[in-house]
């Protein structure tokens, strides 16, 4: 099979440059994704992707275009060359820039890293203990614990890549993700919360002090019980202590995706035009990059074959770096990062993130939390959004209110609003606790395409930040 | 094309029965598309980024410019299988991005496998018997399969050029056409055979406008079964709400009260906490707020919600669910009482009554409908008009907020509980009948389930967001902070 996937490659390389591409690239994949779910005991959902094909995309005069297919023999390879030149051309006539690709060494050789436990030598009956193992502890710990649902998820495979330049690789991707969602009642009162852990790993990390499957179980249901006895955040401007979970979503979505370089070359991103210049408090690093040794999701070169670096896109408050393709590099006149990135073989690759998270500075939280006078402490999140005007809502799922630095009591689902360019300059203490995670559910969604990603960083304090409350 | 995916099927589920299912179902499915976006549309003329020579030349050839872009288009076929297989009420799934045989029969050999292995689902029944369809299914635009790259960039072209056009102070666009077209069937071992097609065109405008330091942005969108050429509505609305968002002000203070949703802004929190809570599946596994209120009053009393399969216009509308259980009409909500829950085979077998026809593997951003086993989900949902324009509405509200457009993390809301607490970007404040100024972008914040017992009044304007068709409407109670 492996041979056959990178034979076909070459054979679309060939054929495309002699239909006229000047430059042409090659996506391979053979990659497996599983998924179990258990509810309340029960085992319900065993299920398995497998995910196989090529992507191809050419660049032709002005134009470039991108097929795809998963039927892996020569004729219906050829024919998504031909498709692919097709759109090439017609979106020639439509351009207003020829893309070009800036310079990147040829990449060679396969990639993998070594973990204890890969999924795929764990038996099924294993993964499913851990899930069933989590709902027995959540639904044992408290009678209010009215449903328990747990999932784990894994991802590998092969990822194969080849250009017109000579370049010849393939990595081998892993992600594992184990995860427990409670709902709580009491009356009329319904409640949930959850713990979940997930990276590239293998399943030995579950066996980790903290990350077991029993801790996030415990976890879940004792956070779930004490949410029926939260208050809804009060709406209002407050002082606010976030946690690494928070921090990554504010890394990722409300600031990273404006340092995406096709937003900043189209002038979309409120970053354009601004390199150099001071964004944000002295203390804060935004970094991105693909194998940061915290954790989170490896990937050790992007979709254009260029090897995933470290980008201080923010460093010591000033705006460093943008994350880019080869192409947006060209047209920038900057590097590539190892930024392009497809969420499989059928998609074209776009600018996405790796692992984006806050540098860990040096405050203790407890230090942090003594100087919160009076605010909220927010966790964990339900996920987040940002605007091209910088205005982002990002979602924390538990929190409590805090008056001279003591946590007063529970708060319910609570959005923090706001302009990321103004909040980074209310920063004012970054913890050194640092965590990164990625998991195989959810990702970054970006036009049409979703993507594994990680994301992290420290404890932070911000002040006055706007809480959007119910009541 | 259909007859192929039947046949592929049958192999299938044969073949899972050789190995020892006792049960087995195959769903296979196709889908063509062409996907056009022209992104940054008119930047190059007024956004300052090309200077010199080049921006003085693109001031001189602004409609020239305007009609171009940075293109990204691609095309092709998906296709794939997803089978089911099932030994002693352990339900196996696996699914291959391929339709060819021997893939195929390697998937049902995994599946086969992992339902030998895992332990087994008490709850679990059987798999649906085959029933003769209610509706002719949805609409098949032949149009649609015939779209090229080369069109439907002229379509993004025109977009990006007539929402440009609207007004000086718009800096950018995107405008995005895609243009899909599907075959999927689904066979299982106790007689099912069922098959179908469809067609989408969508089609998006996204535009930001800028006016001193304030800039504001607006969207509008197209979903539809059929072909359709005239998008210069959508990209004069967009612009038009990013415009009228220009010289933003913050709300003096909270306001807590009136909020009138657009019928765009409602539909989308009704598409992510309506649809979970009305499935019986979620209903049952205490994760609905619904549980146990069948006959009670939970909304106003000019609330009707109606899930409809067999409409021909609706963008999820076909013969059966991916199941291969007939798509019907159901009712979930007459005049504020809960009238019952949408099913599938599995939740209703639980409750030993039949499925309504709303298995689903659709996925919004993931993987692609084969890869998924089905689960609980509205077909097309529809709350009921009521009369009236958007304007008609405002005129009733003498101290408000207007909510229009995309509000920003309400995917994020919380489905159990029905709590949503939203950006919108396109708000203004309404005084005394009529819209005062835009506002800043704001937090809303309330109960998806106590809104809808606080709704006054609901308009007569009805619109699509993904699956979900909903009028405007009143809401009391609700948060606003900017």
């Amino acid at each position: 099979m492996d041979m056959q996937i990178e034979d076909l490659m070459e054979k679309a390389i060939k054929y495309a440059l002699k239909l006229g591409a000047r430059f042409v690239e090659v996506k391979g994949e053979d990659t497996v994704t599983g998924e179990i779910e258990t509810v309340n005991k029960e085992v319900r959902t065993v299920s398995e992707a497998h995910n196989v094909g090529i992507g191809v995309r050419v660049f032709y005069g002005k134009g470039s275009g991108f097929s795809f297919s998963n039927i892996l023999d020569e004729e219906n390879v050829l024919k998504t060359v031909e498709a692919a030149v097709k759109i090439a051309k017609a979106s020639a006539k439509r351009a207003l820039i020829k893309p070009m690709l800036a310079y990147a060494k040829a990449v060679e050789g396969g990639r993998s890293i070594s973990v204890n436990k890969h999924p795929r030598e764990v038996a099924l009956d294993e993964k499913k203990d851990m899930c069933v193992r989590q709902c027995e502890v959540a639904m044992g710990r408290d009678e209010r614990i009215a449903n328990v649902r747990s999932r784990f998820g894994e991802y590998h495979g092969t990822i194969y890549y080849a250009n017109s330049e000579g370049a010849r690789a393939f990595y081998e991707p892993i992600l594992v993700g184990l995860g427990v969602s409670c709902v709580a009642k009491r009356g009329d009162v319904i409640v949930d919360a959850r713990d979940g852990y997930g990276g590239s790993f293998g399943l030995s990390a579950f066996e980790e002090e903290g990350h077991t499957p029993e801790k996030m179980a415990e976890n879940a249901a004792d956070w779930a019980v004490e949410k029926l006895e939260a208050k809804p955040a009060p709406a209002g401007r407050f002082d606010a202590l976030i946690n690494s979970d928070l921090a990554g979503i504010l890394a990722h979505e409300s600031f990273g995706h404006l340092s995406e370089a096709d937003f900043v070359a189209m002038g979309a991103s409120p970053l354009t035009g601004r390199m150099g210049q001071k964004l944000g408090a002295d203390i804060v690093t935004i970094i991105d990059e693909g194998v940061p040794k915290e954790g989170g999701y490896w990937i050790p070169f992007d979709d254009e074959g260029v090897p995933c670096s470290r980008v201080e896109i923010l460093k010591d408050g000033i705006l460093s770096s943008y994350l880019h393709s080869r192409e947006t590099a060209h047209r920038l006149k900057m590097s590539p990062t190892g930024n392009a990135r497809s969420q499989d073989y059928s998609f074209e690759p776009i600018v996405r993130m790796r692992n984006t998270y806050f540098k860990a500075g040096d405050w203790k939280l407890d230090e942090a939390l003594k100087d919160l006078k009076r605010g909220i402490y927010a966790i964990d999140s339900a996920g987040g959004q940002t605007e091209f005007t910088g205005d982002f809502l990002f979602k924390a799922v538990r929190g409590y209110w805090v008056e001279e630095g003591e946590l007063k009591y529970p708060l319910r689902d609570v959005a923090l609003t706001g302009n990321i360019l103004e909040l980074l300059k209310n920063v004012e203490a970054i913890c050194d606790d640092i965590e990164i995670r990625s998991g195989p559910f959810g990702g970054c969604g970006k036009w049409d395409q979703r993507a594994f990603v990680g994301d992290g960083g420290p404890h932070i304090r911000i002040r006055n930040v706007l809480f959007g409350g119910a009541k | 094309m259909m007859e192929m995916l039947l046949d592929v099927g049958k192999k299938a589920v044969e073949h899972a029965k050789r190995l020892g299912a006792e049960e087995a179902e195959a769903f296979l499915y196709t889908e063509n598309f062409v996907d056009v976006k022209l992104v940054g549309g008119i930047f190059a003329s007024r956004g300052g980024v090309l200077k010199g020579v080049m921006g003085a030349l693109a001031r001189v050839a602004e409609p020239w410019i305007k009609r171009r872009g940075i293109p990204m288009v691609k095309g092709g076929m998906r296709a794939g299988v997803g089978v089911r297989a099932i030994v002693r009420k352990a339900v196996g799934f696996s699914s291959t991005s391929s339709l060819e045989e021997k893939d195929v029969l390697k998937a049902v050999e995994e599946a086969v496998k992992i339902a030998k292995v895992r332990p087994p689902d008490p709850k679990w029944a059987s798999l649906p018997e085959p029933k003769e369809p209610l509706g002719q299914g949805g609409i098949f635009d032949e149009r649609i399969q015939g779209l090229e790259a080369e069109g439907m960039l002229k379509l993004c072209a025109d977009c990006c050029a007539a929402a440009g056009d609207f007004d000086r102070r718009v800096t950018y666009t995107v405008a995005g056409v895609r243009a899909l077209s599907v075959y999927a069937g689904v066979v299982n071992t106790r007689g099912v055979e069922a098959s179908d097609r469809g067609t989408a065109f969508l089609a998006f405008v996204y535009v930001k406008a800028k006016s001193g330091t304030d800039e504001t942005s607006g969207s509008d969108l197209i979903i539809s079964r059929t072909f359709t050429e005239n998008l210069q509505g959508i990209a004069v609305n967009a612009s038009q709400r990013a415009v009228e968002c220009l010289g933003r002000k913050p709300l003096q203070g909270k306001h807590v009260g009136t909020v009138i949703f657009e019928n765009r802004s409602w539909g989308e929190l009704s598409s992510v906490i309506l649809a979970s809570s009305i499935s019986a599946l979620n209903v049952q596994e205490d994760r609905s707020a619904y549980k146990g209120r069948i006959g009670e009053q939970i909304a106003y009393e000019g609330v009707s919600v109606v899930d409809d399969g067999i409409m021909p216009d609706g963008i999820f509308t076909s013969k059966a669910d991916d199941e291969g259980v007939p798509r019907q009409r159901t009712s979930v909500i007459e005049k504020g009482i809960l009238k019952g829950f949408i099913y599938d085979n599995y939740s209703a077998k639980r409750e030993d009554r039949e499925s309504t026809g709303n298995a689903s593997r659709w996925k919004f951003l993931g993987a692609p409908p084969y890869a998924n086993p089905p689960t609980v989900r509205p077909s097309n949902l529809l709350l009921t008009p009521g009369r009236g324009s958007l304007d008609d509405l405002i005129s009733e509200v003498k101290d408000g907020v207007l909510v229009k457009g995309e509000l920003m993390g309400a995917w994020h809301s919380n489905v159990i509980t029905g709590d949503f607490s939203v950006t919108a970007t396109n708000a203004f404040r309404v005084k005394d009948g009529g819209v005062a100024y835009p506002l800043r972008p704001c937090t809303v914040a309330g109960n998806f389930h106590e809104a809808l017992r606080s709704v006054t009044a609901i308009g007569g304007d009805p619109k699509w967001f993904v699956n979900v068709r909903c009028p405007s409407l009143i809401v009391e109670n609700v948060v606003v902070s900017t």
